[in-house]
């Protein structure tokens, strides 16, 4: 397979126009160019270079290529882990759009009665909707009125500069809309500085790492506490240990797989599944969709029930849910990069003024840690 | 050597390692009689599903109940009509065995295709092949064959010769609203009876039933972290070179948090569909059997952390033992909504290390001669109440058989103890066996509970369901909640105590004995082996979150 041209946008969506393509494009490519070179060896050691994974518009892919879905629970294991039930987590999950961190946010619209009757779920990386308002604004409005609410306005979604803004009344909550990720770890390049930095075998004391927590524990490239980063982890790097060279599937992005209805009803019977509506992405890479009961259907999602259980959060069907990403390999049993023997670390450092100046927070005032000029937009804080 | 396909199987239909342990079973209070599940007897040698003696002829479906059925009979056409099963319909009936299961599932319709999820489970997946030789995985595959929901299960061995392997199949007969179990002998069909006769007394507990305990579909490990399946959690260890890498069913693998799903909507399905049969006119003509999931651990499911133990350093984030471990959170927080605040109990991980060294945690399998120190591969493995008891419990509550209160006042008598319970089970004395007004029943009951407490003492388990019964109808919800907040705060202060930790290893490793005596115990490297002898005192938890001897 031929070089790509370009990178096309996630789930091949129309949004953008020409320059919004091409500043996708670079976007892309130079977030992948970056995962391969990693970080500075004097900086962080043992993270770089990673030679085996590849940018798609610079490198052929072979013959031999195959294609590795890698699928996760889009319900946050975090939030799981951590509560003393069901419904405590549930409750968890539909309070605020910043616990749910496993590539998959979603807001609920209730009735007066309470009673839900739409969910709607996005795993649009936030990267797309930045470059989507800057390069076209008005589509950007469009948009967030056809999918949020005709009521939005362009000074809703917009600083009196022009800056876009990620985080706006209508995609800030759980219960007034979801136009993307927003969720600080949910981006896309958190996904390819994830997919790259796995692509890196480690063999410590003589034997090589293979399983999920060993690898995330020492090549430190993501949350071990998450369903995804280490289930992505351990995939590509499974793919590496075949000598390959691996990236990730065009459109990068993250998409829904699929929901499961096992154990679902409804109250005439009908197919639970059938009010599962994607509505957008091309037919392969869905980056949005609703769970909804039409109007003359006679009753709402809140009278559905999931094993016996009425339908009364909006977490009950992202446990359901799953996404996934698509890494691809190629030239199996051709690589020649050799494993790391030691695990990810960063040198010993002084603390230096600079670490506790404004530049140590991000511009959405998350604080990056005691090394600023080593946080990386793409990098997980862990 | 005993032939390792005996050994470790899907279930296990012909018993030989538990055999083993049949004295050690004879342990006083390991095994819950009240039940309804039996425990490891003598009876063994009769006890499997297969043929037995009989000569099979291929191409036939013979019957055998195991504890009804001396031996194999050819199915009567009578009651091939009576099965309506996809396994049964699309070929049985037809005349059609298939001897593999590439065999069978080629001959499903498309559709069932399409809607087939393949599954990879192995209790030595995490051994390396060239520790233990023969690891013995396991596909589990389901499909809908006959509408959109799984109503066939098929369990095989994965890999090696397929005509050899063990082939055996779940269908639900969406008429009869049952499961029909179904094995492979070489070129013949044994049907091993339906969900009911997971309930009758002949034929409870034995052939498929020891691990089909009450006639549903089963997976033992139904929650996170999935243990020893593949799963979003832990990929299971394969050799660059093993074959099984070109079979075709182990490169459809998916993670069994999809198969929770669809078990956990099967237990659902049979248990309406058992309840609704039984209360159809209003009377329980064995309430025991009812009443016996609320009481007793029919049977079991395994939990753990999710942590991988090798993975664990003294400097490493403190563990999340499993909830179950503490309490059955499922129906109490989930179904009778306690009031609560509170979180999961965590524990520093150098005291989990320090306990694993302390205790001689290791891995053994005694046929194969395997030996490994440490943990199972997901830390802290322990039994918890069964989904197929909770469920039971839910859907009684939810359709108002049994008032929530009357569950809970039930519960609260020793909910430290989620899993086998003498006090709990003690109750179901005053569980009527004979046919009894459904509208009725729990108030008998609790009438009968009361009547005994006056003679006994207030901490009896009459004595304290009698209290429980005391509270009022719109208090019991915080009141019972706040006295398992308390408990957990116990918990977790005890929980971080050398003296602590270590009690709480030593319940868990009395609770896994206790599981070990079950049938339902198949493969001896599910469960770590520790320096506890194996004569050691039973143990119990109590509300003050100390552990004392079993009583």
């Amino acid at each position: 397979m031929a070089k790509l041209d370009a990178y096309g946008p996630p789930g091949n969506l129309d949004d953008l126009d020409e320059f919004g393509r091409k500043a996708w494009n670079t976007f892309i490519s130079d977030t992948v160019d970056e995962a391969i070179q990693g970080p500075d060896p004097h900086q962080v050691l043992n993270d770089s270079p990673r030679p085996q994974f590849y940018n798609l518009t610079t490198t052929d892919t072979a013959p031999d290529l195959q294609h590795a879905p890698i699928r996760w629970t889009a319900f946050p294991r975090i939030i799981k882990i951590t509560s003393i039930s069901d419904l405590q987590r549930w409750q968890r999950a539909d309070a605020s759009r910043d616990v749910q961190d496993e590539y998959c946010e979603w807001s609920v619209s209730r009735d007066d009665s309470g009673k839900i009757n739409k969910v709607t779920f996005t795993c649009e990386g936030p990267e797309y909707w930045e470059i989507l308002a800057q390069t076209n604004p008005d589509k950007t409005v469009e948009l967030y009125q056809k999918f949020i609410s005709p009521d939005v306005r362009k000074e809703d979604l917009f600083s009196p500069s022009g800056r876009y803004q990620p985080r706006n009344k209508w995609n800030n909550s759980t219960s007034h809309g979801a136009m993307h990720l927003i969720q600080p770890n949910n981006t896309l390049g958190a996904e390819i500085e994830l997919a790259a930095a796995a692509t890196i075998r480690r063999v410590i004391n003589g034997e090589e790492l293979t399983t999920q927590q060993e690898l995330i524990a020492c090549s430190k490239y993501g949350a071990a506490e998450r369903n995804s980063d280490p289930h992505i982890g351990a995939g590509v790097n499974a793919l590496a240990r075949q000598k390959a060279d691996i990236t990730l599937a065009d459109p990068v992005g993250l998409y829904f797989d699929d929901l499961s209805t096992d154990g679902w009803e409804t109250p005439d019977g009908s197919d639970p599944k059938a009010y599962w509506t994607y509505l957008r992405g091309d037919s392969e890479n869905r980056v949005r969709a609703v769970y909804a009961v039409p109007a003359d259907k006679g009753f709402a999602v809140g009278d559905i029930t999931i094993g016996g259980r009425p339908i009364e959060f909006g977490a009950q069907i992202a446990d359901f849910i799953t996404i996934r990403l698509t890494g691809v390999a190629c030239r199996f049993g051709e690589s020649t990069a050799q494993p790391h023997t030691a695990c990810k670390e960063f040198p010993a450092v002084e603390l230096r003024e600079e670490g506790f100046s404004a530049a140590a927070f991000s511009a959405s005032g998350r604080f990056l840690g005691p090394r600023p000029t080593l946080s990386h937009r793409s990098s997980r804080v862990t | 050597m005993p032939d390792h396909t005996q050994l470790r199987r899907a279930t296990a239909w012909t018993r030989t390692t538990a055999v083993e342990e049949v004295g050690a079973a004879r342990d006083a209070g390991a095994l819950d009689e009240t039940s309804g599940h039996p425990a490891l007897d003598d009876g063994l040698a009769v006890d499997g599903c297969g043929p037995g003696s009989t000569a099979l002829e291929p191409g036939r479906l013979y019957r055998r109940i195991s504890g009804r059925d001396d031996r194999a009979w050819p199915v009567s056409d009578e009651e091939l009509t009576s099965l309506g099963d996809p396994m049964a319909v699309e070929f049985f009936r037809v005349g059609v065995f298939p001897t593999t299961v590439q065999d069978l599932l080629s001959r499903l319709p498309a559709t069932a295709a399409a809607s087939r999820k393949v599954y990879l489970v192995s209790e030595a997946g995490q051994v390396s092949a060239d520790a233990i030789g023969e690891r013995d995985m396991r596909f589990a595959i389901t499909t809908a064959v006959r509408g959109s929901q799984v109503d066939l299960l098929v369990s095989t061995q994965a890999g090696g010769d397929p005509q050899e392997g063990f082939l055996q199949v779940a269908g639900w007969d969406p008429e009869a609203r049952v499961f029909n179990f179904y094995a492979r002998f070489e070129s013949s069909w044994v049907w091993a009876g339906n969900s009911w006769d997971a309930l009758e007394p002949d034929s409870r507990g034995k052939g498929c039933f020891d691990s089909h305990v009450n006639g549903s579909a089963v997976m033992k490990e139904l929650r996170i972290p999935w243990i020893n399946w593949q799963s979003e959690r832990a990929t299971i260890r394969l050799a660059e070179d093993d074959p099984l890498h070109h079979d075709q069913l182990f490169q459809q693998v998916i993670g069994a948090q999809q198969l929770e799903l669809t078990v956990r909507s099967l237990i659902t399905r049979w248990t309406a569909a058992r309840l609704a049969a039984v209360t159809a006119n209003g009377v329980v003509d064995h309430p025991d059997r009812l009443l016996r999931h609320l009481f007793t651990s029919t049977t079991v499911n395994l939990t753990s952390t999710d942590r991988q133990s090798s993975n664990i350093t003294a400097d490493s984030p403190d563990l999340t033992l499993p909830t179950g471990f503490w309490l059955n959170q499922d129906v109490l927080f989930d179904d009778l909504r306690l009031s609560t605040q509170a979180a999961p109990p965590r524990a520093p991980a150098a005291r989990y290390l320090a306990s694993v060294t302390r205790f001689d945690f290791r891995l053994e399998e005694k046929f194969s001669g395997f030996s490994q120190p440490g943990d199972t591969f997901f830390a802290f493995v322990v039994p918890e109440a069964a989904h197929e008891d909770n469920e039971v419990v839910r859907q009684m509550v939810r359709n108002g058989l049994v008032p929530a209160k009357f569950a809970a006042c039930v519960l609260m008598v020793d909910f430290p103890n989620p899993v086998f319970s003498p006090a709990r089970s003690h109750l179901m004395r005053y569980v009527p066996i004979t046919p009894t007004n459904a509208v009725e029943l729990c108030g008998k009951v609790a009438q009968a509970i009361l009547d005994a407490a006056g003679t006994l003492s207030a901490d009896s388990p009459e004595g304290r369901f009698a209290e429980h019964w005391q509270v009022p109808d719109d208090a019991w919800r915080t009141v019972f909640g706040q006295r398992v907040d308390a408990y957990l705060r116990g918990v977790t202060e005890r929980i971080r105590t050398e003296s602590g930790f270590d009690d709480y290893v030593r319940l868990a490793e009395s609770r896994r004995r206790q599981f070990r005596h079950m049938k339902l115990n198949e493969f001896e490297l599910t469960l770590p082996v520790t320096n506890i002898p194996p004569d050691a005192p039973l143990l119990a938890m109590r509300e003050d979150a100390t552990v004392a001897e079993l009583t």
